[in-house]
């Protein structure tokens, strides 16, 4: 806190120092250890390592000299970022499957062999079409990255249509064992809005009543019928003003 | 306990010969063929897992230990049989080999670091300008930080924990995150030193004292065993300081490194890209934020006390060192 404390860093002199002036009789465990291995250099802006060519000609060409500049970290740019972005681009409700980042020992990727877009152990996903669509661009002559794109969703897509095929089938295996399913999320959706419109109609059924007490409270003195009739069926307020009036009272109750 | 027991019962009525039921059914996995059909499937479901519990008893003909050889010898051709069957599982990541089985310094790779997220640091705006030196690049928005320089700080403080230990030093592995109890337990366990994971009671050092004056100290030898005799030398000692400081999350115990610091004694901290590189004596740069990392980081430093503690009581019992003599009292010049 507040300005740099460099004590941490410096504990062997200060050992030292103890022990010159007699402070204390025999040094620390640790004060050989320390001696030997040294604490390394901190707070010392280095270069940073370069991910890409920096320009040295050009109108940000000064930029790159300027110290607030030249020690910033560069961005790691890969060529599958681009595809990525295509892909993910194409397909948003790819982004929305589950993905598991988990590593086993690091050299995961090396067990890949992209020459087929499946891999054994591995989840068939966005990226899957994305180092197969790399393979594609890099083994085989003369092929566009479109043309490598196209094949690697092509394969993909087949692939997904035999998940979804598999899903089916297992579906209906269970069934045929006796197993039951419950609702569906679009049927429990729908059981909800239900829910909230019988509460919405109760409550408007209420404020129609008293928005129209109101307005015949208004008028002192002789109330005439043909005030009534401009009045709209209340069992059916979503047809005529009654909507606008509504909106001026309190909102309507939410279905918990 | 219970579990045990019905293993046992089950094993004696599996394993008895009987013509009724032979043991070769208890591999076959089909199910019998009856006429099932989606509306009776369900009683057909029950049937079937009411006929599987209800095992017949055949009558105990041997007793005693004749009994359990037999039932030993069986047990054994069983494994003999089934050993080939089932599925062999490739070489995958288990949790608990960090904390159970940790690895040594000499273990440690750049892929292992990567795969522990070792490398991930925080979102580019959060950075402490300080730890440029660090940091590898920029993806996605975070700061990545450089293994290499990782593995090399890493090394240099499994050294420093090492050679304290070998020297009779008291290490203290601090974490007080949730989750790291574990690891830095086990650490200490390892390099024969103290753990903190709840918080660090300001003044634990610097006013001593009063905040661990009633905690029991005690003499021990080198190979660790508690010498009586000393218990009237100890009530005037100033109460012991570590000799070296282990921390897992600095960012949080910015009190227990400030305390070091003013009382000299060097510290090791994990250092992640929003975190200050000066609070520490060693920084290892790293991620703070995921328990792999911080687990992996501890069983590192952990065996590497490990290693010191061993060569330290190598090395006293090369010099003849086999123990207080029994009749030794403090005070006696030996």
């Amino acid at each position: 806190m507040g300005r740099y404390d460099l004590r941490p860093l410096r504990v062997h002199q200060t050992a030292s120092q103890l022990l010159q002036t007699g402070r204390i009789k025999t040094p620390p465990p640790w004060y050989d250890v320390v001696a030997a291995i040294p604490p390394t250099q901190a707070s010392v802006r280095t270069l940073p390592i370069e991910q890409h060519d920096r320009k040295t000609s050009g109108s940000k060409a000064k930029a790159t000299k300027k110290p607030s500049k030249m020690f910033q970290p560069q961005k790691i740019l890969y060529k599958e970022d681009a595809l990525r972005r295509q892909f993910f681009g194409d397909h948003p409700w790819e982004l929305a499957r589950p993905r598991v980042v988990l590593e086993n020992d690091g050299k995961d990727g090396k067990a890949c062999d992209w020459s087929r877009i499946s891999q054994p152990g591995r989840r068939l996903d966005g990226e899957s079409v994305v180092q197969r669509q790399l393979w594609l661009m890099e083994n085989v002559l003369e092929i566009s990255p479109t043309e490598a794109y196209d094949q690697a969703r092509h394969e993909f897509y087949a692939l997904r249509y035999q998940e979804d095929v598999e899903r089916r089938v297992a579906k209906e295996e269970a069934l045929s064992t006796g197993a039951y399913f419950g609702k569906t999320h679009l049927e429990v959706g729908m059981e909800l809005e239900d829910k909230t419109w019988e509460v919405w109609k109760e409550w408007a059924l209420r404020e129609s009543a008293a928005q129209q007490q109101k307005r015949a409270s208004a008028y002192t003195g002789l109330e005439r019928e043909s005030e009534d009739a401009n009045v709209v069926n209340p069992i059916d307020p979503i047809v005529g003003p009654e909507l606008e009036e509504l909106a001026e009272g309190e909102g309507p109750p939410v279905a918990s | 306990m219970i579990l045990r027991q019905l293993a046992l019962r089950q094993g004696r009525r599996v394993f008895i010969p009987s013509a009724s039921r032979p043991w070769i059914r208890f591999l076959n996995t089909e199910i019998e063929r009856t006429n099932i059909t989606v509306d009776n499937a369900n009683e057909a479901n029950l049937d079937y897992i009411g006929s599987q519990t209800d095992i017949p008893i055949a009558p105990i003909e041997e007793t005693g230990e004749s009994l359990v050889s037999s039932s030993y010898t069986m047990w054994l051709n069983q494994k003999k049989q089934t050993a080939h069957l089932g599925s062999t599982l490739d070489p995958h990541y288990k949790p608990h080999t960090l904390i159970n089985r940790p690895p040594s310094p000499k273990d440690v790779t750049l892929e292992l670091l990567m795969a522990s997220q070792a490398h991930l640091g925080h979102a580019t705006s959060l950075w402490k300008p300080q730890n440029q030196r660090y940091i590898f690049g920029i993806h996605q928005g975070i700061h990545i930080i450089s293994l290499d320089i990782t593995a090399a700080h890493l090394r240099r403080a499994a050294k420093i924990v090492e050679a304290v230990c070998e020297r009779g030093g008291l290490v203290l592995f601090v974490g007080t995150r949730e989750g790291q109890d574990r690891c830095v337990v086990n650490a200490a366990k390892l390099a024969g030193g103290c753990h903190l994971f709840e918080r660090w009671i300001p003044g634990s050092i610097t006013n001593g004292q009063q905040i661990l004056g009633r905690c029991k100290m005690k003499v021990v030898d080198d190979l660790g065993n508690e010498i009586e005799g000393y218990e009237e030398q100890l009530i005037d000692r100033a109460t012991l300081k570590p000799d070296l400081v282990v921390c897992m999350n600095p960012l949080e115990n910015y009190v227990l490194l400030h305390e070091c610091g003013l009382n000299a004694i060097p510290t090791i901290g994990i250092i992640d890209t929003d975190a200050d590189p000066t609070w520490v004596t060693y920084p290892i740069p790293a991620n703070d934020d995921s328990l792999r990392c911080v687990n992996l980081i501890a069983g590192v430093l952990g065996r590497a006390g490990e290693e010191g503690q061993k060569k330290r009581q190598a090395a006293a019992l090369k010099a003849g060192f086999t123990g207080p003599s029994p009749n030794r009292k403090a005070g006696d010049a030996s």
